[in-house]
This record gives structure tokens, C-alpha cells and sequence, in this order.
């Protein structure tokens, strides 16, 4: 049977909207042929500034014609780490510190130094540390301004004659963590009346620190909320927190797949992206419920990644 | 260390038998959230599904109302309540927002069955209380609600069991029950703490199903028992 004309048509126009689509998204992409291989899965912690990162990367490789799935929100560490190291995942916007912690290496405020005792670490697992990022975000042990007022607080050392009357809260995985409770308890002696399980720094953490039902919140340095409310972030006088540089965490089996090009477009990201970047998008994301996606694109066409 | 050393660990740190995280304190807070959600949603919905029932109307609002209940996910609902009163003021880790979510769950159930379990006694029975000179109260006390009884308890059962596995979810929007220890367990990577989490609800659900059968059978009229 004849198809009508008009179905030949749309048939025509879909065929070549589709080889359009297939071309456009080639654009940002160099000279030559496009990346070929598995598509490289690039995941994020369950919190808004990995996940704009994570996009960062995302949407920038696959501007550059490599092949992306995303795993966005996947979980906290203890989740993503075996995830990374079990192949389910490629890629991920890690913190040297905090990482460099969990892999038992020596982390400490020399951002290089973390750096390299984090990527040692995990060489031997199959996980490659490309370059730093100088965007730093560190654990914020905050308080609100009324509190830090009443207490007259301005570092965490400050916490000490007074924690014994106040609640702590933070994530659930807070009590295990060397750079939450269990630090804040060998480094600065401080015990807390109690600590109250919330979320990773987000609605539930803020909520309850603007409610009164925690006197002390763990949010993070670059977190918005914490200048739109006018709160304290107590300064970690006693360096309980190591460099916490933004990295890509990247299967090494990946790398060898892509070869340098790959390494050199992160590295562009890593290299343009800045602390104080990072706090504005937070609050973009945080304050104004913007996407995280829109706010990664906004990002790299500032910066010249995008037309 | 294998699962079981987990849990034996987790079993024998003092935390956990004494304070605000003990299993006393996290059982106790899991079982009055229930109980309350479940009374709160009886005094909310019975009144309503006696009426219907006794007027022999509303079976098909019954119906509607138990697959809307079963179609609205009770974590959509706590995530919304949540929200909503903590801008009205509600505190970090008070119990509302559970509750919200868990009385909106009890409520299909326990409304259904009882409009049901009204509108099954036999017209011919209640002609005859009629006719008897009983008047429409005391058909209603006298004959329609003991011969409903049974299905009435087995809807609070259902509502009742639900609402114990359910009050878990509670623990993601920084409140406290068993659902605590799934959700800490979880972010820690605590095996141990998890299982005995998981372990308790169950148990704590099979125990609410075992009493509530009791109860139900012991609600039963006489003449209505199944012959031993």
C-alpha cells in the first residue's frame, strides 16, 4: 500500500531533524572524528554542588561528542566509593581531603600534598585523581547569629565550654566521619549534649538551625544559606579540615580508553572553576531552587566552554 | 567482618540498649506514632462510614477512596507534609508530618471495611430488629455494629500494619522510630544496625498482626464464629 504523501513527509523531516540533532550536538567538539567508545557514566553525591559539577562535567563531554549517561544524586560516599571502585560508575567530582581520609591517606591543609597521598591511595584500586580544581569546599560547623552573639563564638575552639549544653546536627553518617563528630570530638574535644541525625546540608540541616532544635549544623563552606541568613561559620582555628580541592575521580580503564584529550578537557574545567563559583551556584540552587543542570550550562558558557 | 559480627557488635554497644538512640527509646517512639495515627484516622473517617453504611449508600465512595489510598505514595505525602509544616512553624524532628502521611494511609482501610462490613449484615435481619420495635439507634448499636465488628477489626488490622512498616520512612525527614536505624545504618554502612532495624519492624509488624487477630476473632459475636 502507498503511504500518503503527507506521512512520507514527516517521515522525511523527522529523518532529517534527526542527522541535525546528531550534528548539533558534535558542536564544541574539535576538528576531526568524534570520540568512539562506552558511554563514560558520570555520578554525583547526594547533594546540589556535586551534582552541579557532576553536570559541569556531563554536559561538557558530551558537548564534546564523547558518549554520557548520567548517575546524578546517586548517594553519600560510603555508597559512590565501592560504586567507583566496582565499575558501576566512571566519573565523579571528588574532594581530596575528605577522599584522602577515606582511603586512610594523610590528608592536611597542603592541597598538593593531599592530593598526592589521595591519588597513591588509589591508584592500585583503578581510580585516577586527575588535576585539582583551586575550588575548595570544606565541612562548615555553623551556627546562627543569634547563638554565635550569645556565646560570643567565632571559632570551633569557642565551642568548648559550651557544647556540652548543645545539639549537634548533621548527615546520618556524621558520628562515623573523622571530619564530622568524631574529629570535632579528638582534635577539639568537644562532646555535644546530642546529635540529631538530618540531611547532607540541605533543607532538613537548614530548617532545624533556623527552628532552634540544633544549636550547631554541619553545612559546607561554600553553602549559600549560610550569608543569605547572615549565620556563623566558626572558623576551624585548630585545622581539623584538610584541603578539600575539587577533583575528578576517574576509572583509570576509562582514561586509557579516551587518552589525553579526555584528561585535558577536565582539566580545563577543573582549572576555570573557583570557590567562589562554587558558593553562587550553591545558592542559586539552594535558595532559588534553580536546576542544576541549567546552572552547570550557565557555568560553562560564562566561562567560554559554550557559545 | 561478616553480617552476623555486625549485628552482634551493634548489639552490644550500651547505646543501644540505653538513651535516646537505645532500641527501648526508638521502639517506644514507632509504637505511639502508630497508635496514635491509627486512632486519629478512626475518629477521623468512622463516624462517616457508620452513617454510610447504616444508610446502606456510599459503597462506591468507599471504593474510590480505598484505590486513591492505595495510589498516593506515602513518602510523597510525608515529603509534602513535611514541608509545608515546617514553614508553618513545626519543628525539626517533631512527629507531624508522620503522622499526616500515616493517618492519610489508616484511613482507606479502616473506612472501607466499615461501610462494607455494615452494608454486608442481611437486610432480612435488620427488617426483623425493625420489626421488633428496635429503634434505628439500636439497630445501629444492637445489631449492625456487632455483626460488622469482625470486618471493621480486620480493616484497622490491615491499617494497623501498614502503618508500623510504613512509620520507617519517617527517619528520611529527620524524625526518630526504627526507621532510624535502617536510615543511619544505611548512610554508615552499619550492617549490624540496619538488619536489627529491618528485624524489629517486622517483628513489631507480625506482633500488631498476631494481637489485632486475637482481637478480631475475640470481637466476633458468637453466633457469627466458625464452628470448631
Amino acid at each position: 500500500m502507498r503511504k500518503p504523501f503527507r506521512a512520507r513527509a514527516v517521515g522525511a523531516i523527522l529523518g532529517l531533524a534527526l542527522v541535525a540533532t546528531a550534528c548539533g550536538s558534535g558542536d564544541g567538539a574539535d576538528e576531526g572524528t568524534p570520540p568512539e567508545g562506552d558511554p563514560i557514566r558520570v555520578a554525583s553525591f547526594n547533594f546540589n554542588e556535586s551534582v552541579i559539577v557532576a553536570e559541569i562535567y556531563a554536559q561538557g563531554l558530551e558537548a564534546n561528542g564523547y558518549p554520557v549517561e548520567r548517575q546524578l544524586n546517586l548517594g553519600n560516599r560510603e555508597v559512590v566509593k565501592p560504586a567507583l571502585e566496582e565499575g558501576e560508575i566512571d566519573l565523579i567530582p571528588e574532594y581530596t581531603g575528605t577522599v584522602a581520609g577515606f582511603l586512610g591517606a594523610e590528608a592536611s591543609a597542603d592541597s598538593d600534598a593531599t592530593w598526592e597521598a589521595a591519588s597513591a591511595a588509589w591508584e592500585d584500586m583503578g581510580i585516577t585523581l586527575l588535576a585539582y580544581s583551586p575550588a575548595q569546599d570544606k565541612n562548615a560547623y555553623v551556627v546562627t547569629g543569634e547563638t554565635a552573639e550569645e556565646f560570643s563564638l567565632t571559632t570551633v575552639s569557642d565551642l568548648q565550654s559550651v557544647a556540652g549544653e548543645m545539639i549537634f546536627g548533621g548527615p546520618p553518617e556524621c558520628p562515623e566521619r573523622p571530619l564530622c563528630l568524631q574529629g570535632l570530638q579528638d582534635v577539639y574535644g568537644l562532646e555535644f549534649a546530642e546529635f540529631v541525625p538530618l540531611d547532607v546540608g540541605g533543607p532538613i540541616t537548614v530548617a532545624a538551625l533556623e527552628g532552634g532544635e540544633i544549636d550547631v549544623g554541619l553545612l559546607f563552606t561554600t553553602s549559600g544559606v549560610i550569608a543569605a541568613n547572615e549565620w556563623v561559620s566558626l572558623e576551624d582555628d585548630m585545622g581539623l579540615n584538610p584541603a578539600e580541592n575539587i577533583v575528578p575521580a576517574i576509572r583509570t580503564e576509562v582514561v586509557e580508553a579516551y587518552g589525553d584529550d579526555l584528561v585535558a578537557l577536565l582539566d580545563s574545567y577543573s582549572e576555570a572553576l573557583t570557590t567562589e563559583d562554587l558558593t553562587a551556584m550553591n545558592a542559586r540552587a539552594d535558595l532559588d531552587q534553580e536546576d542544576p543542570a541549567l546552572i552547570a550550562e550557565e557555568w560553562l558558557t560564562t566561562n567560554g566552554f559554550f557559545e | 567482618m561478616t553480617t552476623w559480627e555486625s549485628v552482634q557488635e551493634f548489639l552490644s554497644e550500651p547505646t543501644t540498649w540505653s538513651g535516646p538512640d537505645s532500641i527501648w527509646a526508638r521502639l517506644g517512639e514507632h509504637i505511639w506514632v502508630s497508635v496514635a495515627a491509627v486512632i486519629i484516622a478512626g475518629i477521623l473517617v468512622l463516624p462517616l462510614a457508620v452513617w454510610l453504611g447504616h444508610i446502606r449508600h456510599g459503597s462506591g465512595i468507599a471504593t474510590a477512596l480505598v484505590n486513591i489510598g492505595r495510589a498516593v505514595p506515602s513518602f510523597g505525602i510525608l515529603a509534602i507534609a513535611f514541608l509545608v509544616l515546617v514553614q508553618m512553624g513545626a519543628g525539626v524532628g517533631e512527629p507531624w508530618a508522620v503522622l499526616v502521611a500515616l493517618v492519610a494511609l489508616a484511613a482507606p482501610p479502616m473506612f472501607t471495611n466499615t461501610v462494607a462490613g455494615i452494608q454486608a449484615v442481611q437486610p432480612a435481619t435488620i427488617e426483623s430488629a425493625r420489626g421488633m420495635g428496635l429503634t434505628e439507634r439500636e439497630v445501629l448499636t444492637g445489631v449492625e455494629l456487632p455483626l460488622s465488628a469482625p470486618l471493621m477489626m480486620e480493616g484497622l488490622r490491615i491499617a494497623f500494619v501498614q502503618v508500623i512498616a510504613t512509620a520507617t520512612l519517617g527517619a528520611l525527614v529527620a524524625w526518630g522510630g526504627l526507621g532510624r536505624y535502617i536510615v543511619d545504618g544505611f548512610a554508615q554502612q552499619d550492617m549490624g544496625k540496619l538488619i536489627v532495624g529491618a528485624v524489629l519492624v517486622g517483628l513489631l509488624a507480625i506482633a500488631a498482626e498476631l494481637g489485632l487477630s486475637a482481637m478480631q476473632r475475640a470481637t466476633t459475636p458468637r453466633g457469627m464464629r466458625p464452628a470448631r
